[in-house]
């Protein structure tokens, strides 16, 4: 099973610097944090599937709708707990509550979909010249993108130790909280030592080719600003000036 | 000892080297000193614990400048004292294959992983798009250019992982145990690399390899044993040093087990070779041999049925089919070994057994009762799983605490999971050893506190996914006595593992699988007498099966191979003649 984002695909998104494809995502971030109505939101949701399907990610979208639906669910059903306002529906209920909890929800969704855009579309690697460039140092964009790695590993340790546990009798969905909280200890140190080792083994694999070797890094990858990035951030800022717009002004 | 020759010659030398682990309490390398000529092709073999990893580590700088301790003693690499260097520092010269190789791969495609060591020391782009394009052809994977390294196989990822240290162009390559997590076909393919490598540059190798029938074509043998070297020698001078191999704890070549059981002189380099001089030596095979075999099978009655898969399917959620119909019956008592490549569904059918992946279609009944909507927390208690990796479950400070784990979650009173605790650790080996911490313990104890936390349970049937992994000879062979005691007490076994040996010489009935199907299903001699299928599937029978295979004889360990032979009186027959060359 394959864990990571990146899609191995040629589109125009793919094409574009990684700088370019971070200031757009970073952008759609800022509209999203703009507005708490579902309406606008609803346009940026939108916008970041149109600029998803322009990066043949949307097929990503399949392996996370779990946790987009959840979080959705969560999110509708808290904030109209806890928001109130002037218009019952029913119950504890009102319009003011609903919206926003649907605009939260749509909010969340959009920025991780922008986000699962940018991962989808970038190679760690690309990020990491992206960063360099961006004057980040070399060794905190790579401790960025070996963090990035490590979260699929974390992941497949953590199922394999469950299963494990489960297999010798540990039902994850019994007794109360407190109960539940202890069962938890057979899979969380197991998975943190598992993780330490593998830690330990990277460090020794990473120095044994020439990571931090006292040298002027080089890169096999190119990227560069051409025209097109110019053309995306444009358009990418043109959407901001609308949305800024929108916020502000209508 | 070979005369002494100017320091030039070899690129490596350690003289008395000295190492004590921080946190060790004996030292590993005990005033070690050996060498290694340019050009050499050097395997390593020791247990666990006689320091193969620790003289490695040194080799690089590892140790002392990753790994802590107290080292003395010097270390040269063409000639220069290295002690001061870290690893990064020989990263040019001495290049590092590990056993992990997820942990070793750390890029998003097959070209950017080979890069990713030559980008480090600064070379110029140009060349080190030559590099990649020339070292992805040596261990031939040009054609996965634009594959992620985590969608390969284990064979291929090893190779990647040997093109990414090739690309720094070292002038020595150390592999620490490449090919322990491979299926059969990926050991061949990364040796067949290393072959070819060879004979394309001048490289020197030093391989660990826990497995001495793997290392028959190399230049010499270094044998350590606690921390020093026991012996060493051309795999010829091995061969006849069967006996020291033995009291040091290591595995002889079995060949030339074969070779001395049979009073036969020589030095046979494979299964052809070896029939050859066994028939030219006066043996045949006993009349009768071929019918007593399999009268032996057929006294064997396994008991009522425990277990029925009926067109079991599974897909993942992204859509892989991993079982496409897999049917079989298991029997009460019996001993079977499901054997295939990496990916062949093995794993993901014995995960059905015990309810830890539910079927996508198709059906298992354990005693007649589908296990469909049985929790694993129920099922645990009639088939018991044990996992590779005894780390994905140790959790306990204690061993006894680790073992009583499953009993507690039955909901037993104390003094009934002390009574299953203290059996299980009994069973294993382990008994006394309840208030020891378990992570202390080497990986073959680990291995069996992990069979004993199944075993307390108390499951009829026992599954174990590859119970030898990184044992070494020793333990492992500890460790296939322990399973075979708890199959005669009655528990029904099945093993998933890539050692032909221990399937050959401890499973009743074989099961072969491609694809997610079982493509064969039959007792063990039948299975291995079929090697042309055996390899078909990118398998190997054990050395001992090949050379019965030819022969004539479906043998499937040693002692029955020599008990099927006989002095003939008159020139020896041809048995198989199309087998032989």
């Amino acid at each position: 099973m394959n864990l990571f984002l990146y899609l191995d695909r040629d589109s125009p998104v793919h094409r574009l610097d990684p700088r370019t494809k971070l200031f757009l995502m970073l952008g759609s971030f800022g509209i999203a944090v703009l507005f708490t109505a579902p309406g606008p939101l609803l346009g940026l949701l939108g916008v970041v599937l149109g600029y998803a399907a322009l990066g043949r990610a949307l097929g990503n979208l399949r392996r996370i709708w779990v946790l987009l639906l959840s979080i959705a669910l969560v999110s509708v059903a808290s904030w109209s707990l806890f928001v109130r306002g002037a218009t019952p529906l029913f119950w504890r209920l009102t319009w003011e509550g609903l919206t926003f909890g649907v605009g939260s929800a749509i909010k969340i969704d959009s920025m991780i979909i922008s986000g699962l855009v940018f991962l989808s579309t970038t190679k760690i690697e690309e990020i990491v010249l992206g960063l360099i460039r961006l004057r980040v140092p070399y060794q905190a964009a790579f401790a960025f993108s070996l963090g990035i790695r490590m979260v699929p590993t974390i992941i497949g340790t953590a199922v394999t130790v469950t299963e494990a546990q489960r297999s010798r009798g540990l039902d994850l969905e019994r007794g109360g909280l407190l109960a539940r909280a202890r069962t938890y200890i057979p899979l969380l140190v197991p998975i943190f030592l598992h993780t330490l080792r593998n830690t330990d083994q990277l460090a020794k694999a990473l120095e044994s080719r020439g990571f931090g070797a006292q040298h002027e890094r080089t890169s096999l990858l190119e990227i560069g600003l051409h025209a097109r990035d110019a053309v995306a951030l444009v358009a990418g800022g043109l959407v901001l000036a609308l949305f800024v717009l929108w916020r502000f002004w209508l | 000892m070979p005369a002494d020759r100017p320091k030039t010659t070899r690129v490596i030398r350690l003289e008395h080297v000295s190492f004590r682990y921080r946190a060790g309490r004996e030292p590993a390398l005990r005033d070690l000193t050996c060498h290694i000529r340019p050009g050499e092709l050097v395997g390593l073999l020791g247990r666990s614990g006689a320091g193969r990893s620790t003289l490695a580590a040194t080799l690089n700088g590892t140790i002392p400048h990753l790994v802590r301790g107290e080292l003395s003693g010097t270390i040269r690499l063409a000639g220069e004292d290295i002690r001061a260097k870290r690893p990064r520092d020989l990263a040019d010269r001495i290049g590092f294959v590990f056993q992990d190789f997820e942990a070793q791969l750390f890029s998003t495609n097959v070209p950017l992983e080979v890069a990713f060591g030559p980008e480090n020391l600064g070379v110029e782009r140009t060349e080190i798009a030559r590099r990649v394009e020339r070292c992805l052809e040596v261990v031939r994977l040009s054609r996965l250019v634009h594959k992620s390294p985590a969608a390969l196989s284990g064979g291929q990822k090893q190779r990647l992982a040997l093109a990414s240290v090739l690309a720094l162009e070292p002038k020595v390559l150390v592999l620490d145990e490449p090919t322990s997590d491979l299926d059969p076909a990926g050991r061949g393919e990364l040796l067949a690399a290393i072959r070819a490598l060879r004979a394309e540059r001048d490289l020197t190798v030093l391989m660990i390899d826990p497995e001495i029938d793997e290392l028959g074509w190399v230049d010499r043998l270094l044998v350590l044993d606690q921390g020093h070297l026991a012996l060493e020698g051309t795999p010829a001078e091995v061969w006849d040093r069967s006996a020291a191999l033995d009291s040091l704890g290591l595995k002889p070549f079995t060949l030339a087990k074969l070779a001395t059981a049979l009073d036969c002189p020589g030095h046979w380099p494979d299964a052809d070779a070896a029939a050859r001089a066994i028939l030219a030596a006066g043996w045949c095979v006993a009349p009768g041999t071929v019918e007593r075999l399999q009268a032996g099978d057929a006294a064997r009655r396994p008991g009522e049925v425990l277990l029925e898969v009926e067109d079991l399917r599974h897909r993942y959620p992204d859509g892989t089919e991993a079982l496409g119909g897999v049917s079989l019956t298991v029997r009460q008592g019996e001993f079977l070994a499901i054997l295939g490549q990496n990916g062949s569904g093995k794993t993901t059918l014995v995960k059905h057994l015990n309810g830890i992946l539910t079927p996508t279609g198709g059906d298992i009944r354990l005693r007649g009762r589908s296990l469909r909507g049985e929790p694993p927390a129920v099922l645990s208690r009639q088939v018991g799983l044990v996992f590779q990796n005894p780390d994905h479950q140790i959790f306990a400070e204690r061993v006894w605490d680790e073992v009583a784990f499953g009993p507690r979650l039955q909901g037993l009173t104390e003094a009934e999971v002390g009574r299953c605790v203290d059996e299980a650790l009994e069973a294993v080996g382990l008994a006394g050893m309840g208030d020891v911490d378990p992570f202390i313990l080497t990986k073959g104890s680990r291995q069996r506190v992990a069979v004993a936390s199944t075993l307390a349970t108390k499951p009829g049937v026992i599954i174990l996914d590859e119970p030898t992994t990184g044992l070494d000879h020793q333990e492992l062979q500890g460790m296939m006595a322990l399973i075979r005691r708890l199959n005669e007490a009655g528990h029904t076994i099945i093993i998933i593992t890539h050692a032909m040996d221990i399937a050959a010489g401890h499973a009743r009935r074989i099961i072969l699988m491609e694809g997610g199907r079982i493509v064969r299903d039959g007792s063990t001699r039948a299975v291995f007498a079929d090697e042309e299928r055996i390899r078909s599937l990118g398998l190997m029978p054990p050395p001992i099966v090949q050379v019965g295979n030819r022969l004539g004889v479906p043998a499937v360990t040693l002692d029955e191979l020599v008990a099927s032979l006989c002095r003939s009186t008159t020139p020896p027959l041809p048995h198989s003649p199309g087998s032989l060359p």
